[in-house]
């Protein structure tokens, strides 16, 4: 059973109204209306010169990111990983082995992290963390560089992220469990993402930030970082 | 001389329309709290007919959630609860319960920033579309779709550790038995 399903299954029962529907619209139909309200809003179609930069753009990057770690991910095989780590000291061993493979921008230390007490884990998860927040904190070094116009700084970013595409996420078939890994050794560390768009919304928003439109990117870096 | 955009006879059943989604605001305001669910319900629709034109009138979910937050906000500041101001920081004010009908689905859920339970909850449980989530909070498909991918798996996780956790104190016991 997957996350959304359980947490629907979990939803709680507000029970039944207590008012009178009919009594309550009629209350409500029985006042003036603002006749100085705006219209809603009409949802305007982009022009097709910006949709066709963009799917060019984007197929740009799909051919020299997204490719990579598909073609990774229908090469390779995948199993389910039944071995778990509940050592703290051996988590964060791994957590600080995963940051010497990857990168941070200038001036951002890597956060502490360990495994909570009482937990279990699979030994991908440190490293998997580790790309999280190292593309996160890529994420909004690119969003302040934009900010600042300073362009070199962007260049960095996009190279860094374009990396972590490229080498550090795998996506899973569809139709494998939660625990699934991929067979044999893997150079590096790496987040699995599920087969559900995750990895295609990752690419774009770096398509769209390097075609000069960032706002996915900063939402992203808003909604996920910065990191403390 | 004044023009309606919506001509009066049409303005009743265009607004049956919209009421008779009554029931899931008043249901989404007693999932976050609410102490009166019913009355923002009855506000939001209030709100919604003096302003007809203004809601969406394919999809007028988003727009009714929208306008229920803001009042949850509102009733929150009139509780006396210190409430911030700057609106991207109010998006984590209008967080979903603590209580589900699952209490390792509820201590998981609380693990989760608010933003992260916001996202889950708008989908599972107030059966949103993703677009229709998206426009409710104010932010692009593109970036609610991202943070609920980060929600979900996050939740995911936090499922996975609470039950290795259990898993493990029910060997311990087993074995001490």
């Amino acid at each position: 059973m997957n996350e959304i399903t359980r947490l629907r299954r979990a939803r709680p029962d507000c029970g039944e109204l207590s008012v009178d529907r009919e009594a309550l619209f009629a209350a409500i139909i029985a006042q003036p209306t603002d006749r100085s309200a705006p219209p809603a809003p009409v949802r305007r179609r982009r022009g097709r010169r910006r949709k066709l930069v963009l799917a060019v753009a984007l197929a740009l990057l799909v051919v020299l990111t997204a490719g990579t770690a598909l073609a990774v991910t229908g090469v390779i095989g995948w199993h389910d990983d039944t071995r778990i780590i509940s050592d703290p000291v051996e988590w964060q061993k791994l957590y600080r082995d995963a940051q010497s493979k990857l990168t941070m921008p200038p001036g951002v230390k890597w956060p502490a992290r360990t495994l909570p007490a009482n937990s279990v884990t699979s030994p991908l998860q440190p490293g998997g963390q580790a790309v999280d927040i190292s593309q996160v904190a890529w994420e909004c070094y690119w969003a302040d560089a934009i900010k600042r116009g300073d362009a070199s700084a962007g260049r960095r970013a996009r190279a860094a992220l374009t990396d972590i595409a490229r080498h550090h996420i795998l996506v899973a078939p569809e139709g494998t469990s939660e625990n699934t890994a991929p067979d044999g050794q893997i150079d590096g560390p790496v987040a699995i993402y599920a087969d559900d768009g995750g990895f295609e919304h990752f690419t774009k928003m770096i398509a769209d930030a390097a075609a000069g439109d960032p706002a996915t990117l900063i939402q992203s870096c808003r909604a996920n970082g910065p990191v403390e | 001389m004044t023009t309606h955009r919506t001509p009066p006879a049409s303005a009743d059943a265009r607004f049956r329309h919209i009421f008779c989604h009554l029931d899931a605001i008043a249901r989404y305001a007693a999932r976050r709290g609410s102490r009166d669910p019913e009355g923002i319900a009855a506000e939001t629709m209030t709100i919604a007919w003096r302003k007809l034109p203004a809601v969406p009138a394919d999809d007028p979910r988003p727009w009714l959630f929208m306008t229920a937050r803001h009042l949850l906000m509102a009733e929150r500041r009139r509780g006396g609860r210190q409430a911030p101001l700057d609106p991207e920081v109010l998006e984590g004010v209008a967080a979903p319960p603590v209580e589900s009908g699952d209490p390792e689905v509820t201590a998981a859920l609380m693990e989760l920033s608010p933003n992260d339970r916001e996202a889950l909850v708008l989908i599972a449980w107030d059966d949103l579309t993703p677009a229709q989530a998206a426009a409710s909070l104010g932010i692009r498909p593109v970036a609610f779709r991202v943070r609920l991918l980060r929600a979900r798996r996050r939740f995911g996780r936090a499922l996975e550790a609470r039950a290795s956790a259990a898993e493990r104190a029910r060997l311990l016991e087993m074995e001490s038995a």
